[in-house]
Formats: structure tokens, C-alpha cells, sequence
């Protein structure tokens, strides 16, 4: 499988009144061509700061790329000037935000923000490009595209918005589509029609995606592999069916073992992980998970583990990997 | 948007009838002291005679109800009545003084969006740099400065330390005394500068934080991701936004700046309205007072409808008249 990008030993601070703050903290992964890679943890476990270390989108001064690689294609992103860069975001790699509703400029018609990345990225004039623009919002499922590409985004409901954005992502074949939550702020419903138009044009344009999402439902219908992360560190990576039918870490364990199930016949309480994410400038020492894991054990609160095999179908960052036999509900947790 | 207009116009008729009232209140006995006929002689002792013929001349015999229907249904004509002093038309005062007025304003205006504006833009693109400092600071000091301080401190410099090189073409403009050498607008740059000096401070600083802030938009990192030029990205995809604050503000300043800036014309001796009206308040010249307001009314309310309408322009969420969808 020929692999498009390869993200290794990625570390992105920023620096904050308060101390340095370690968004992401040592992140690897592959991704390959027609895949879609699942990247999944709470708010503030580093999904965004990835996504967006990768587009180059990391604001100076206070953030910084400080070390590890990000390599596309052979070519090394972080060492690529200003202009390289701006070849890449859009044309080889794009990215559909969070929000629609702020995401779209509101003084320009949608078509032309669509068109916006085929003249610069196509050389393509205004009229070329804008009727292409009418076409990608066909192929995003726009009704009446030849009018709608003529209105302003305050004309378009939120769906419609998240639409144009995938269309604006489509516009130029990108090798890579980085999706941040891309459903988050939509009803369950257009969600559904989201991720489904999603899935259909990565079938017809065989592109990558990199699916962000704290939804672990939208990562499980979607995701062929799933990175987990949790305080700006890789905790689990596998296959998809490996990491929700076998997890290894505990806090992938958490995750799924919080979410409301049907089909068991308990009372139905809900088990959240205890406990919040720590703290990005007092990361705590040892495993970032010890102080809310019920396994955790003397070594956890000293020695980082590493994930021991990236390459391989699936890996923990667990000193315990394998060998933990995790407990159902809330039995566990002393609360 | 035509609607739109025609409302707006129409709305007009009821403010031109509250402030012809409003300023009809003020000729009433006992509202402001002073008579406008021993004005027009100087305080000198005249005949009985000779007053009564003044009062009924000049139309204040009559109850002033009565005055101000008369008054009114000469206004449906563009007749603005004849001043005590001058016993010459209002209009024709007016059309005199105004064009004075309009060239001061747009000359500030100029001042206000070539500096102001620019200097906002500037010290947002360039944030915490020398530039930004420099900005930051002059600008909080140029607000608090008064305008006739600074119409006065400028005079002083340019009009009379540097005389030599300017040559007086900065002192006493217009009805200046050797300015024949140097074409009308050199005389505009210091009581532009002057009117504009508080609203241009303003301008640079509305700017900035709006640039500043449509920068941390979340539209903003769309246009990045997308490939554009971090040029195209500021002047493209934020300043259009960012614009939208600032033009306000200088609209409705030059709504203001066309009422005639009573501080700026005293201090240069400009001969526009605000003097106009200033000096004939003191002579309790009425017809030139309640004339010299209607016109100002009727200018500022036609430049707040023109910055509306404009708004429509630049940003696409604003449709008036219920066109949109």
C-alpha cells in the first residue's frame, strides 16, 4: 500500500503565560492511499493541534512544531518554505473545519470561495472555475446548485454549509482530506448524510481521510484504522475491528465501556472515566492516564510507556498491554 | 431597496417638523435672553417707531404659532427666510458658506481614511511591532488632545514659528493674507488635520481591533488552509470584514463633520456653517440659526442613509426592504 503520509515522533507546544503547553507529545502514524484513519480522544487530547501541525496551520510565536517529521509524498513538510507549503494546503491536502457556521467568509458567495482554491491551485479563470464550483456542489448533493453557488453562506442551513466546505475540500483532488469533527456541530440526522457523502466521494476520488472525532459511533462506521489520544500522546492504534473488539489500553477501554449501551441488561447508568484530562502543562509524570486509571500500578507513575509497535496491526501505550482483563461498569471505580 | 429608501426619506418629514419646532421654541419670549432687532442696531437707542416698523419688517409682530405655520409653507418653497443682520436671503448665505463646509469635511475625511485607516491596518498586520507601538501610543494621546488645543498649537508652529518657509500659507486661510502663491488646498491640510485629529485616532483604532479580530476567525484559517497568499488572506478575505465597523464610524463621522465643526472653523476663521451659525446665534439672528439647522439636518440624515445603503454593499447579510429570502 503506498503510503501518503507518515507522521513520526510529532511534538507541538505552545508556549503560555502559565508554561509550555504539550499539545501534541509525540504522535506517529501512516496513513495510505484510500484510507480512512480514525483519530479519536476528549477535548484537548491534541486531534486538532495534529491536523492542524500537519496543514503547517500552527500560529507563530507561541506555537511551534518542536520536533519529529511530517512527510508527504517523499517530501519533508516541516522543512518546505512558505510558498511550498501553500502548494500543499488545498491542492494535495485539505481540510474540512468543526464549525460551518463561522468556517465560510460571510461577505463572499459560496461559489467563489469554491472557486477561490481552483484559481489558485489550477490556474483556472473566474468562469471556469466558478462553473466548476457549480459542479462540486452538485456532487456534494446542493439542489439548485447554479443559484445557490450565487448566494452568501448566511443563505445556506448548517448542513448545506458543512456541504460547501467539503466541496471547497474537494474542489482540487486532494491526496489527503483532514475532516476536525466535521459532524460535531450538525443535528444527528444531517450527521448521518454527512459522513455518508463523505464515505461516497472517498469511493470515487480515492483519496485519504483523517477522520477527528471525539464520536467513537462516526469513527467505528467510518475508520479503517483508529489512533487514540489522550493528553496530546498516542495511547492505541490498530485496525478498527482491533482496537473496538480487542482494546488493550485502559483508557480505550473507558471510552468504550462509557458509552450507553443497548444491548447489555444493566440499569443503564452511565460509567464515565473519573477523573478530567490533566493538565497540558503539568502532564502527569510516568503514563499520562495513571492518576484515572483503576490498573495503574507503581511502574505507571514513573516510566512512560511507548507504544512498542506502530507498524503492526495494533499497539498500546500500556505498560500492561495484553495482559490487563478489564472489568465491565462501574465495578471498578471507587468513586 | 428602493422601498427602503422611500421610507427612509419619508420618515424625514417628521424630524424636519420636530426640529423646526424645537428651534421655534427658542425664539419664544423668555427662552433665551436677548432681542434680535436691538442686535441688528447695536444696542443703540432707537425710536419706538422705527422698532415697530424692524419687528413687523422682520415678521415678529405676529403670535408665534403663526410665525412658524408661515415659516413652514415658505420651507415647502426653499424659502428659508431673510437674516435680521445681513438682510440678505439665508439661502444665499448658505449656498455661500456650505461649499466651505463640504471641502472641509471631505478633506478631513480624506486625512481620517488615508491615515487613520492605514495606520489601523498596519499596526494590526504588524502587531507588537514598533509600528503597532507607535500607533497604539500616538493614538491614545491624539484622542485626548482637544481639537482647539491642536488647532491652535498648529498655528502657532506652521503659521508663525516656521512662517519663513511656509510663508503664512498656513495662517488665517482663505481670508489669509498672502496665500495667492499657493493653490486653494494647501490651505485645507491644517484645519483638516485638525477636525480629523480626534476621528482618525478613532479610525486607527477601530481597524485595528477589528482586523485583529476577524483575523482570529475562524473563516480566516479556511482561507489559509486553502492556499491562499497570507497577502490575499488579509486584504482579501479580512479587510472586507473588518471594513464593515470602520466605514460606519467614518460615515457617521461625516455625517457629523457636515453639521459645520463649530471648534475647527472658529479657530481657522473658515467661513463654513458652523461659524455661520455660531457667529448668528450670538446675534440672535434667527432666520440663519433655525435655516442653518435645517440644512444640517437634512445633510446628515442624506449622508446616514447613503452609509446604509452602503452597508448593503459590504456586507451581503444586510438586505433592506424584506428582499431577502
Amino acid at each position: 500500500m503506498e503510503t501518503l503520509l507518515s507522521v513520526k515522533d510529532l511534538k507541538t507546544y505552545f508556549t503560555t503565560r502559565d508554561g509550555i503547553v504539550k499539545a501534541v507529545d509525540g504522535v506517529s502514524f501512516d496513513l495510505h492511499r484510500n484510507e480512512t484513519l480514525g483519530v479519536v480522544g476528549e477535548s484537548g487530547s491534541g486531534k486538532s493541534v495534529t491536523a492542524m501541525s500537519i496543514m503547517r496551520l500552527i500560529q507563530g510565536p507561541q506555537g511551534k512544531i518542536e520536533a519529529g517529521s511530517i512527510t508527504f509524498r517523499d517530501q519533508d513538510v516541516l522543512a518546505m518554505d512558505e510558498e511550498e507549503v501553500r502548494h500543499l494546503r488545498g491542492d494535495r491536502i485539505a481540510m474540512i473545519f468543526q464549525d460551518p457556521m463561522t468556517s465560510l467568509n460571510p461577505v463572499f458567495r459560496v461559489g467563489d470561495q469554491i472557486a477561490e482554491s481552483l484559481i489558485i491551485h489550477k490556474g483556472m479563470n473566474k468562469k471556469e472555475s466558478f462553473a466548476r464550483a457549480i459542479e462540486l456542489l452538485e456532487l456534494v448533493g446542493i439542489p439548485k446548485p447554479e443559484s445557490r453557488a450565487r448566494d452568501y453562506p448566511h443563505q445556506f442551513s448548517g448542513g448545506m454549509r458543512q456541504r460547501a466546505m467539503i466541496a471547497m475540500a474537494l474542489a482540487c483532488d486532494p491526496d489527503i482530506l483532514i475532516a476536525d469533527e466535521p459532524t460535531t456541530a450538525l443535528d444527528v440526522t444531517i450527521q448521518a448524510q454527512i459522513l455518508e457523502l463523505m464515505m461516497e466521494l472517498q469511493r470515487r476520488t480515492g483519496s485519504a481521510i483523517i477522520m477527528i472525532t471525539h464520536d467513537l459511533g462516526v469513527v467505528a462506521d467510518m475508520a479503517d484504522r483508529v489512533l487514540v489520544m489522550y493528553a496530546g500522546r498516542p495511547v492505541e492504534f490498530g485496525t478498527a475491528d482491533e482496537v473496538f473488539y480487542k482494546p488493550q489500553h485502559p483508557y480505550t477501554w473507558g471510552l468504550l465501556d462509557s458509552l450507553p449501551r443497548h444491548d447489555i441488561d444493566e440499569k443503564g447508568d452511565l460509567c464515565p472515566i473519573q477523573g478530567q484530562p490533566p493538565s497540558l502543562i503539568n502532564v502527569p509524570t510516568g503514563c499520562a492516564f495513571n492518576p484515572r486509571c483503576p490498573y495503574a500500578k507503581d511502574r505507571c507513575r514513573t516510566e512512560v510507556p511507548q507504544i512498542r509497535d506502530i507498524e503492526g496491526k495494533h499497539g498500546a501505550a500500556c505498560h500492561f498491554a495484553g495482559d490487563l482483563d478489564f472489568f465491565r461498569g462501574c465495578a471498578g471505580v471507587t468513586s | 431597496m428602493l422601498k427602503y429608501i422611500l421610507r427612509r426619506i419619508l420618515q424625514m418629514i417628521p424630524v424636519f417638523i420636530g426640529v423646526t419646532i424645537l428651534l421655534f421654541i427658542l425664539k419664544a419670549p423668555g427662552i433665551l435672553p436677548g432681542d434680535p432687532i436691538r442686535m441688528i442696531t447695536g444696542e443703540k437707542e432707537i425710536s419706538p417707531v422705527l422698532y415697530q416698523t424692524l419687528i413687523e419688517e422682520n415678521g415678529l409682530d405676529k403670535p408665534l404659532v403663526q410665525q412658524y405655520f408661515i415659516y413652514l409653507g415658505k420651507l415647502t418653497q426653499g424659502d428659508l427666510g431673510k437674516s435680521y443682520q445681513k438682510d440678505r436671503p439665508v439661502t444665499e448665505l448658505f449656498a455661500n458658506t456650505y461649499p466651505n463646509t463640504i471641502r472641509l469635511a471631505l478633506a478631513a475625511i480624506v486625512v481620517e481614511i488615508l491615515i487613520g485607516v492605514g495606520a489601523g491596518i498596519i499596526s494590526a498586520i504588524k502587531q507588537y511591532s514598533f509600528w503597532d507601538v507607535l500607533v497604539t501610543l500616538s493614538t491614545s494621546i491624539l484622542v485626548s488632545v482637544p481639537v482647539f488645543w491642536l488647532g491652535m498649537v498648529l498655528q502657532v508652529i506652521f503659521g508663525i514659528e516656521m512662517k519663513k518657509w511656509t510663508v503664512g500659507a498656513f495662517y488665517l486661510p482663505i481670508s489669509g493674507m498672502s496665500g495667492d502663491q499657493f493653490p486653494a488646498w494647501v490651505h485645507l491640510i491644517l484645519p483638516a488635520v485638525t477636525l480629523a485629529s480626534v476621528s482618525t485616532a478613532y479610525a486607527a483604532r477601530i481597524m485595528r481591533s477589528q482586523l485583529l479580530e476577524v483575523m482570529g476567525q475562524d473563516y480566516i484559517r479556511t482561507a489559509t488552509a486553502k492556499g491562499l497568499r497570507h497577502r490575499s488572506v488579509v486584504f482579501k478575505h479580512a479587510l472586507k470584514n473588518a471594513l464593515i465597523p470602520v466605514v460606519t464610524f467614518i460615515g457617521l463621522d461625516l455625517g457629523a463633520m457636515m453639521s459645520g465643526a463649530i471648534l475647527t472653523e472658529t479657530i481657522f476663521n473658515w467661513p463654513g456653517v458652523g461659524l455661520e451659525i455660531y457667529l448668528a446665534i450670538g446675534q440672535r439672528d434667527w432666520p440663519i440659526v433655525i435655516g442653518g439647522v435645517i440644512i444640517v439636518v437634512f445633510a446628515v440624515m442624506i449622508i446616514n442613509l447613503l452609509v446604509d445603503i452602503s452597508y448593503a454593499f459590504l456586507d451581503p447579510r444586510i438586505r433592506y426592504g424584506g428582499a431577502a429570502e
